[in-house]
Order: C-alpha cells, then structure tokens, then sequence
C-alpha cells in the first residue's frame, strides 16, 4: 500500500471525483483509458471525458482511468514492487482487455510508453498475447505502430459501438484485431507492411479484409452524438478547471498551417437548443462554477449572439463564470465581447499568427489587425486583465521586416489599450495532412536567427510576457509528427534511456532532453532531415485518405524559399 | 442595493479518502455542493463574486478530524432542511453532524 500523506498531490491518485463511475467487473468487458500526461493535464482533455462517459453508457463495460503518476509515486511503486493501477478500483493495468490512450500530443509518446512499463505491460504490440493496446487523437500513428495493436482514426463516437460488437462476439486477441481492422476508422498496423522505395513509401495490407484505403472516421450529426451529462469534477485543481461545453467540431476557415481544419472535417455545429440542454444538465449534476464554449472558432457559429444571450441569462443569476476561447476581432467591435461584462471574469484570446498583414493572407487567415486598434477602448472597457496573443513564425518567404513587426505591432498595442499582453510565439511545423505539409521546414539555425531576431524587437516591458517556443523542442515536434514507422525504435531507444535514469524526459528546454533524443536517433542509425526537408514524393502518413478538408494548396501557392534576406548585423545572435 | 445574508453555523466530518483533500480543495467542494444542492446562497460582493464561507478551524493533510463551517444564505434556512438537501450532494467522506464542535 502506498501511504499518501508521503507523497506530493496525493489528490490525484484517490479516484473519487464527483460522478465517478465505479463498476464491478463480474464478466464485464474492461477499458481503461488514459490521457498519458499528469493527472491535471490529463483530466482537463475532453475526449477522454467523452469516451469515459460514453463506454460507461453500457451495462456490460466497465471503463477505468490511469494517468502518469509523479517521480515519487512512480519511485514508491517501484520499490513496492507494484503495478501501476487505475483510479476507479484500483485495478493492475495488465489484467484490463484493452487499454487506451489519447496520443494526440507527441511529447507525451514516451510518456505513454512509460505507463505500458509501469503498469506491467509488454511495449511491443507483438510481445503482449491478451491485452490490446488502443491509441487516437494524432494524424500520423507510424511512429508508434510497433506499440499500438489498433489505432482509431477519426472521432471516437462514430466507432464506439462497433467496437464494443468486436469485443463482444470476440475473445482472443487475434480474432478482435481481425474483426476492429475491417471496419472503417480502425487501423490495425500489423496488417499492413510499410516501406520506402525509390523515393516513395509504399503500403500493403497482409490480411486480405483489412480495411483499404484508410479512411476517417467521423460523428455525421453532433446533435445527436453523445456528450457526458454527468460531469467528473475532480476535488482539485486542474488545468482547465471548467465545464467544456462544445458548441462546434471543426473549422470552416482555411488557415494553410492548420492541421485541426482536416483533422476535424467537416465543420459542425451543435444546435443552441441542445446546447442548452447540455448546459443545464450539467450544472445541475456538477456545480461546477465556470463553464466554457468550445470551438476551433466560436465566432464562427450561426447563431453566437443568441446563445450566448441564452448563455448569459442562465449564468448571470447562478454567477458562473464563462470563457470564449476563439472570438474574432470583429466580434469585438461589433459588440458581442460587451455581453459578457456581467458575467464573473473573462479573458480574451486571439491568434492573430502574423503581425504584418500581407504574410497573414498567404497564410489564409483572415484578420485585419488595424481592428484590433480599433477594438483598443472596448477592451480597456471591458475590465478584462490580460490579452493571449498568439504567434507564429519560421514560415517561408518571412521577411526581416515581417519578424520585427511582431514588437511593433505588441509595442503599439500596449500603448493604446494599456491591458496586460501574454505573448506565445511558436514556428511553423508542416503538419501531417494541413495544406502545408509538403512545405519544407525551416532548418534550426534559420529558426534560431529567426527567434533572435524577433526577440530582440520585443519591448522588455514588465506588462508584456512572452513565452517562446524552444527550438530544439519545436524540431523534435516536427519530427515526432511525420516519422515513419521505423522511428519505432528510436522512440523505444529513448524509453530505455529514461529508464535507466531517474531524470524525467520532459523537461523541455532542457538541452540534455534533446540530446537524449539525438543520441537515440544516431544510434539507431535515423537522419530526420529529410522527413524534415520534405524531400519524399509521398509521406509516411499517406496511406490514410486525404479527407476533404486538407485540399493542398501548396500547388495553387508560390512557397518561396526559406532563406532570410539578414543584414549583416544580425548575423552574431543565436540562440 | 443590500441582500440580507443568514448564517447558518455546522461542524464537518473529514475521514476517509477525503482526509487527502486540503482546506483550499474543501472550499470548492463545499461550494460546488451546494450549489447542486440548489440552496439560495449568499456571494461575496464585488467584480468576482464567490460563495461566501468561513472556517472556524482547519486540519493538516491526512488527518481526520471536524471543522466548523459557517454558510451563509440570503434566506432563513432550517438545519434540517440543509441536513436534507446537502447530505447526498456531498461526497463520501464529508458528512455534516449536529453535535456542536468542541
């Protein structure tokens, strides 16, 4: 037994939260599921809410939740000689029949190995006989196909019941992957080789009925999909500390860089009527204070104004807290911001990308900056204490001018609207099926000059704080992100690595994080450049159909090339 | 203008699993159960309103143990019927007891 009160956040481990669901599991088919990052991180994800909910609806399945545990409790299980266990009833992961983890982000892959070990479970998906290992939520599952037995690809929803069918009728291993990998969404990767040959990767299936071509799968109505009521509100703090209520799925904007627009095709929108319904259900079985609007784009919904009028007159009364997270400027000016007044707080977010208008449209994002000037006295109005911009940078065809603009552009802002600004700046990354996957990216000591150069534009005013992505960290992103399937070894290379050492692997920016990784690829014998470079005809990741949603307009586009025209004077910054 | 604000004084029974569970971490528990409890509560004037408690005393993490707790409601209600409404929207290792606290 572990002794709580001797470790860090023992909160985290209880698994008592309100509305948690505890089943036995007399002959019941068993799932645990897992957001493979700490626990506060982990609960603040809304598809594994969705998915907990949604398994739990049946009587006969009962589905668990685990999370990584910190370095202490990691260390007392070890030492006990214990297997890592979910939240619900405690449960060794080894004895569930499946076990599945959301993957959409890739600095958490070791992560997610790590709780396979801990939790008494082969990594090889070739190595474990019972249980299999489910993974979702990422464009590209190659680089983890030798861990996975069966990914879904798409939104769960559209996939749930078959799956339970498979589970149901099937009982060995075998048979259930046979069975998940002929229905649409499943994709089981030991059916399938993959190779590069001249220059092009080539893709077979070995079981005659496996699906092919792949293919997303997706919720066709989301008013009619399922969506948790019953709210697991933990009895502590977490990232993201509010109800997500998701009023759209998708985005119909056609930002180049974007990789959620394809990931999420097509675009939906809940009706404010079961909106609403979801709103009251919730609050009524949750208490839960503050409650927030999810969309890729918010502004974008039909009817925003009148839900959130509806929203308003619900929440003002109660005093529950509401946040938008993706508003437009224009939405600003023209008001819908000032509704929000008499609700509890509000924070104002936008993701303006670029600060200099001309690179803004070829990325395709559409926004008029001189907007947010004129936005400047609405916002000094509307007590709001600090402003979330967000940009990018690293794009081809990016002048000198363009990078500097971005301190400008903050120092202007400051000066009219006098409201705090928190600056996030990241590089660009081709990601695996947005329109620009094909871009090539940036080299590192490019990106480096790049960072410097925008930097040192930026006023050093206590009123403005940037956070800006480390490079090294971005690199290993974008290689994690388009990596075929032998990256698998690497990947299980730097699994042992962190094993052997007591020092956890994310720590980013820590240079030793890196070389780590880099160490890895040299042994193991892997040049990421040219995944990097682009300079495959096709990626590993193209044996899944192009939906729709990511048309490549890398054609329609002139892409200039990266390199930056610099004065001399630059030249001495890195880092 | 003034709302009238009616305290109602209790003593809360922490064991169990909820003895892991800080003073900061009951504030919200306490304050999301009673919002599901649907009971007339009383907030905290000013730009970010809250759900107005006190605690007459507070206990280490891992032990268990009583608190006085104060609510406050804008209008008059019986102990017996908060005992009734709040009860099973608390969770399992919270109880309120009647007995006054020493």
């Amino acid at each position: 037994m572990i002794d709580y009160t001797q470790i860090q956040k023992p909160q985290q481990y209880i698994g008592n939260e309100w509305n948690v669901v505890k089943k036995n599991h007399d002959g019941k088919i068993t799932v645990c599921i897992s957001y493979p990052d700490a626990y506060a991180i982990g609960m603040s994800n809304l598809g594994l809410r969705i998915i907990y909910g949604l398994l739990n609806e049946a009587s006969d399945v009962v589905c668990e939740r685990v999370f990584l545990p910190g370095q202490d409790f990691i260390g007392e299980l070890l030492a006990q000689k214990n297997k890592l266990f979910s939240l619900e009833t405690k449960t060794p992961l080894d004895s569930f029949e499946v076990i599945g983890f959301n993957l959409s982000c890739e600095l958490n892959f070791i992560n997610f190995l790590k709780i396979l070990y801990l939790g008494g479970l082969a990594l090889k998906s070739s190595e474990r006989p019972n249980t299999i290992v489910m993974g979702g939520g990422l464009a590209n599952p190659e680089p983890l196909a030798e861990f996975v037995d069966c990914f879904y690809l798409g939104e769960f929803e559209s996939g749930a019941q078959s799956f339970l069918e498979v589970l149901r009728k099937y009982k060995d291993k075998e048979s259930r992957l046979k069975a998940l990998s002929e229905i649409e969404g499943f994709y089981v990767p030991r059916f399938y080789v993959a190779k590069l040959s001249a220059d092009k990767y080539c893709f077979e299936r070995t079981y005659h009925y496996a699906s092919f071509p792949l293919r997303r799968a997706y919720v066709k109505d989301l008013n009619s999909a399922y969506y948790p009521r019953r709210w697991l509100i933990p009895h502590t703090p977490i990232v993201h500390d509010r109800v997500q209520i998701e009023i759209a799925r998708g985005c119909p904007n056609r930002c180049t860089f974007c990789q959620a627009r394809s990931l999420y095709y097509p675009y939906r929108e809940r009706k404010p009527e079961i909106v609403g319904q979801l709103i009251k259900a919730i609050y009524e079985t949750s208490g839960y204070e503050n409650f927030s609007l999810l969309s890729l784009s918010a502004s974008d919904y039909s009817s925003i104004e009148s839900l959130i009028d509806e929203t308003i007159g619900y929440f003002s009364p109660r005093k529950i807290g509401l946040s938008l997270p993706s508003l437009h400027i224009d939405d600003i000016i023209g008001g819908l911001y000032k509704k929000l007044i008499p609700l509890k707080k509000t924070s104002l977010t936008c993701a303006l990308e670029v600060a200099r208008d001309d690179l803004r449209s070829k990325l395709n994002k559409k926004i008029d900056t001189s907007k947010l000037f004129e936005a400047a006295a609405i916002l000094r109005a509307l007590n709001i204490r600090h402003l979330k911009i967000y940009f990018m940078f690293g794009f081809p065809g990016e002048t000198e001018e363009d990078l500097a603009a971005i301190g400008d552009f903050l120092q202007k802002l400051m000066h009219q609207t006098k409201i705090a600004l928190h600056v996030s700046v990241n590089a660009f990354v081709p990601k695996p099926f947005s329109s620009w996957e094909s871009v090539p990216m940036a080299q590192e000591s490019e990106l480096i000059l790049k960072r410097s150069i925008i930097l040192k534009h930026i006023p050093a005013w206590r009123s403005i704080s940037v956070t800006i992505s480390p490079i090294k960290r971005t690199l290993l992103e974008a290689i994690l992100c388009r990596a075929p399937r032998e990256f698998s070894k690497v990947i299980h290379n730097v699994l042992l690595k962190e094993l052997k050492s007591s020092l956890p692997v994310n720590s980013p920016g820590d240079s030793f994080w890196w070389d780590r990784w880099k160490k890895a690829m040299e042994e193991e014998g892997f040049d990421y450049r040219p995944l990097l470079e682009a300079s495959s005809s096709n990626f590993p990741w193209s044996f899944i159909e192009k939906g729709a949603g990511s048309e490549n307009t890398c054609s329609k586009l002139q892409i200039p090339n990266h390199k930056l025209q610099i004065n001399s004077n630059n030249q001495n910054h890195n880092g | 203008m003034d709302v009238k604000k009616y305290p109602l004084k209790v003593t809360l029974h922490k064991f169990g699993e909820m003895i892991y569970f800080s003073q900061l971490d009951l504030v919200k528990i306490l304050e999301r159960a009673l919002r599901r409890a649907q009971l007339p509560l009383y907030f905290t004037q000013g730009y970010s309103p809250r759900v107005k408690l006190s605690f007459s005393n507070g206990l280490k993490l891992g032990v268990e143990g009583r608190i006085g707790v104060t609510f406050y409601f804008t209008e008059n209600i019986l102990l017996e019927s908060l005992l009734e409404k709040l009860a099973r929207q608390l969770p399992q290792g919270l109880e309120i007891i009647t007995e006054p606290l020493e």
